[in-house]
C-alpha cells in the first residue's frame, strides 16, 4: 500500500495504491487524517485501489466525518467498479462525494 | 608481521616514571585487547598477543600454555624467542607451569637452579639456558585456560621482579578474556551454521515427501516435523496400472542422525518398489540394504505395500510398525493388524528366506489407516495423551470426509496451537469406494460442469498480512467454477471479511495466533467456503443474532458478508476444531 500526497490547483490530492485491508487501513486512516488535518480540500485518487474491505471503508467513513465537523471537502474520484461495488453493498455510495476524475472533484470543491 | 604496540611501547618507554609506567601498562593492555577483538584466527591472537607482552617485559623468551578439554594436559600454543616448543605437551600439575595453573596464582622463580619443580629436559634437549621464570595463570573468575610463562628477563641482572610479575598478571587477565570471547564468538558461529544446515536438511526433507494429490485420489498422507527434520516418512507411489504403493515409516531416535535415516529408507522403498510387486520381497530388500552400509543403532518401523483400487484390497508387510487400523465400510468396526516381523536395519536376513510376510487385506468400501505413534501419544487439547482409543474416536469421527479433509481434520485435532508437537506424526489415509473404483472416470467427470467436491484449502495464520492469500486463493477458486467477475468478487470480499473476523474477534488476544484453515467446496451449483479456526470454541446453542452482534462487533462486515451470500452461519465444528463458519453461495 503507498499512499502520496500532491498538490493540485489548491487541493491536496492524496493517491491510494493497493488493497485497502486490515493490513494497510491503519495506515490508510492516520494519512487521511494527518492531510485533513492541514488541509480543507483532500481529493482521494482511488484509481490504483483494486480492492477495500470493511475496515478500509470505515477508513473512508472517519475521514469523511472529520471532514464534515472541520467544515472542510472531502472526495472520492476514480472509484474502481469493484471498490464501488463494496461501497454501495454499504449503501455509502450516496454518502460520499464521488467524481469520475480528479478535475472533476477539485471543480467540485471550489 | 608489524607490530605497532611493541613499536610504539618502545619509544615511550624511556622517559617516564612510575604514574608515567601504569598509564603506559593500560595502554598497552588496552591496545593488545583491541587487536585480540580484531583478530579472527586464533593461532595469529595468541603470537601477536605474546609478541607484544615479551617484549613490553623485556625477556628472551616466552610460551602460552592452554589446557586441553580434559583438563589433564597444558599444551603450548604459541612460542616466542629462539626455540620453537609450540605443540609441547606437560600434565597440567607438572613443572612451574602447572604450579601457576594448579593455584591459579602468578609465579616468579628468579633462579630456576633453586626451584625443584623447574623441569630441565627443554633446555637439555634445545640448549637453552633457562635462568629465570615468571608464569602467570589466564584466570577467568570461575576458569583457568592455561598459562603464560615468560623467561630470562632481557636487561639487568637477567633475573625478573615483583614489578615484572604484576604486570605478566595483569596481562595475562586481559588474554584469558580475549580468548574466553573469541571462544564464545567462535561458539556462536558454529550453532549458527548448525541452524542453518538444520534448516536446509529439513527443506531437503519436505522435498522427499510425495506429492499432494487432487482431493478424489483415494490415498492420501500428511507429515508434520516435531522437529526442524524428522524420523517420520510416508510415501505414496502411483503406477501406471493403476495400483498405488504407499508406507508409513518410522526412525527409531531423533534428531539429524534420524533424519538421514529416514532419508535412505524413503528413497530406497522408492526405488525398489519400481522393480518388485511383492511388498515383503522389497521389505527384505530394504532391510539388506541397510543393514549392508550399517544403521548405528536405528532401526525403521515400517508398513506399507500395494493398493489396488480396482479391486478394493492391499498386500501389506509390518515390520515392526503401530498396528495399522481398518475401518469397515458402514464405519462401525475397526479391525487392526499387527506387525509381523522385526523393525528394518537390525540384522540382514532377519525375517527369513521367504522375506518379511505380507498379508491380503480386503478393504471392503472402508478406510485404512497408516500412522506413527506421534498420533496415540499426542497431547489432545484436555492435557491427556490420545492413546488408541481416542484416535479411533477422531478416525470414527471424520470418516466420511475426504481423505486429504480426514488427516487434517484428524491431526488438527492434535496439533494445539502454538504449541509444538510432542513427537513427529506421520499418517496416511487409503479410501477403498465405489466412488474412486475407476479413477479414468473420476477424471472424465472433473471436465464436466456439475463437478462436486473440494476445489481447495488453504491453511494460513491468522494475520492481517495473510488476507492477501486468501483473497487471490478465493478468487483462483471462483474462476475454477467459472464465476463472473462481480460474483467472484462479492466472494472475495465475504471470505475476505470472515477471515478479518477470526483474526480480529477469535483469536483476540492471543500473542501468537493460531491458524485459518478455508474449504472451498463445490457442491453441484452452489459453492461453499467452511471457515475454521482453532479458538476458544464458541458454544453454538449461545450464538442467536443479538450474541452475534456481540462477537461480531462493526457490523459493517457482517452486513457485507450477508448482502452477499445465500447463507452464511455458523455449524459445530469438528472435533479440533474452534469454530466452523460456512458460507454458501450459488453459482
Amino acid at each position: 500500500m503507498a499512499l502520496e500526497i500532491t498538490e493540485q490547483d489548491g487541493a491536496t490530492v492524496v493517491a491510494l495504491t493497493g488493497d485497502v485491508d486490515l493490513q494497510t487501513s491503519p495506515a490508510v486512516r492516520q494519512g487521511l487524517l494527518e492531510c485533513l488535518d492541514s488541509h480543507d480540500r483532500v481529493v482521494v485518487d482511488m484509481s490504483q485501489v483494486n480492492y477495500i474491505d470493511s475496515s478500509g471503508v470505515a477508513s473512508l467513513v472517519e475521514a469523511f466525518q472529520v471532514s464534515r465537523k472541520k467544515g472542510s471537502f472531502f472526495a472520492l474520484a476514480h472509484v474502481s467498479a469493484a471498490v464501488m461495488r463494496v461501497l454501495s453493498l454499504a449503501r455509502l455510495d450516496k454518502v460520499f462525494s464521488i467524481h469520475e476524475s480528479i478535475e472533476d472533484a477539485i471543480a467540485a470543491s471550489a | 608481521m608489524p607490530d605497532p604496540i611493541s613499536k610504539s611501547v618502545s619509544e615511550n618507554t624511556e622517559h617516564h616514571g612510575e604514574d608515567g609506567e601504569v598509564a603506559e601498562h593500560l595502554r598497552l593492555i588496552a591496545a593488545m585487547t583491541r587487536e585480540f577483538t580484531a583478530t579472527r584466527d586464533a593461532d595469529v591472537m595468541a603470537q601477536t598477543g605474546l609478541a607484544s607482552i615479551t617484549q613490553y617485559v623485556g625477556a628472551e623468551a616466552s610460551s602460552l600454555f592452554l589446557v586441553d578439554d580434559q583438563g589433564k594436559e597444558l599444551v603450548c600454543t604459541a612460542c616466542h624467542g629462539p626455540v620453537d616448543i609450540t605443540g609441547l605437551r606437560i600434565p597440567s600439575d607438572a613443572g612451574i607451569v602447572g604450579r601457576s595453573f594448579k593455584d591459579r596464582t602468578g609465579q616468579m622463580v628468579r633462579d630456576v637452579t633453586k626451584d625443584a619443580d623447574f623441569g630441565a629436559m627443554v633446555d637439555e634437549q634445545t640448549g637453552f639456558a633457562t635462568k629465570s621464570i615468571l608464569c602467570a595463570p589466564l584466570a577467568l573468575s570461575d576458569d583457568c585456560l592455561g598459562c603464560i610463562e615468560i623467561i630470562n628477563k632481557n636487561s639487568g641482572d637477567g633475573l625478573f621482579d615483583a614489578n615484572d610479575l604484576t604486570l605478566l598478571e595483569t596481562m595475562a587477565g586481559a588474554a584469558a578474556l580475549a580468548i574466553h570471547n573469541f571462544r564464545l564468538t567462535q561458539q556462536v558461529v558454529t550453532q549458527e551454521r548448525e541452524r542453518h544446515e538444520l534448516e536446509l536438511a529439513a527443506e531437503i526433507q519436505r522435498q522427499l515427501l510425495p506429492p499432494a494429490e487432487n482431493s478424489d485420489f483415494p490415498v492420501h498422507g500428511i507429515n508434520m516435523a516435531a522437529r526442524s527434520v524428522s524420523g517420520d516418512f510416508y510415501d505414496i507411489l502411483p503406477l501406471s496400472d493403476g495400483r498405488i504403493w504407499f508406507n508409513v515409516g518410522d526412525v527409531s531416535g531423533k534428531g539429524m542422525n534420524a533424519a538421514l535415516l529416514m532419508a535412505k529408507t524413503s528413497s530406497l522403498f522408492r526405488c525398489l518398489a519400481k522393480g518388485t510387486e511383492n511388498p515383503g520381497r522389497l521389505f527384505d530388500a530394504i532391510n539388506n540394504e541397510l543393514c549392508e552400509t550399517g544403521t548405528h543403532g536405528l532401526f525403521v518401523t515400517m508398513a506399507g505395500g500395494l493398493y489396488d483400487p480396482k479391486t478394493g484390497k492391499i498386500v501389506m508387510a509390518n515390520a515392526g510398525h503401530e498396528p495399522p487400523l481398518l475401518l469397515d465400510g458402514m464405519g462401525d468396526r475397526f479391525s487392526e493388524f499387527e506387525a509381523e516381523a522385526p523393525p528394518l536395519g537390525i540384522m540382514p536376513g532377519i525375517a527369513g528366506p521367504e522375506g518379511y510376510p505380507a498379508q491380503e487385506i480386503d478393504l471392503g468400501g472402508g478406510n485404512f489407516y497408516i500412522f506413527t505413534d506421534g498420533l496415540t501419544e499426542a497431547t489432545t487439547f484436555g492435557g491427556g495423551m490420545l492413546g488408541i482409543d481416542g484416535a479411533r474416536a477422531l478416525i470414527r469421527q471424520h470418516a466420511d470426509e475426504s481423505p486429504d479433509l480426514q488427516l487434517h481434520s484428524i491431526t488438527g485435532a492434535v496439533r494445539l496451537p502454538g504449541q509444538s508437537l510432542r513427537d513427529d506424526l506421520t499418517m496416511v489415509v487409503i479410501m477403498d469406494s465405489q466412488a474412486v473404483a475407476d479413477p479414468a472416470a473420476a477424471h472424465d467427470e472433473e471436465n464436466e460442469d456439475a463437478v462436486s467436491g473440494q476445489i481447495l484449502r488453504l491453511r494460513v495464520p491468522a494475520k492481517a498480512d495473510r488476507l492477501k492469500i486468501i483473497r487471490a486463493g478465493t478468487e483462483h477458486a471462483a474462476a475454477f467454477c467459472g464465476a463472473d467477475e462481480t460474483w467472484t468478487l462479492d466472494l472475495v470480499m465475504a471470505v475476505d471479511e470472515a477471515c478479518q473476523n477470526i483474526i480480529r474477534h477469535a483469536y483476540a488476544g492471543w500473542d501468537e495466533p493460531g491458524d485459518i484453515v478455508v474449504d472451498f467446496i463445490r457442491d453441484g451449483d452452489k459453492l461453499t467456503v467452511h471457515l475454521m479456526d482453532f479458538a476458544e470454541p464458541v458454544d453454538p446453542s449461545k450464538i442467536k443474532s443479538r450474541d452475534l452482534d456481540e462477537i461480531r462487533p462493526g457490523g459493517l462486515g457482517v452486513h457485507l458478508i450477508k448482502s452477499v451470500t445465500d447463507e452464511a452461519i455458523f455449524v459445530e465444528p469438528p472435533e479440533g476444531v474452534g469454530n466452523l463458519f460456512k458460507l454458501t453461495k450459488s453459482l
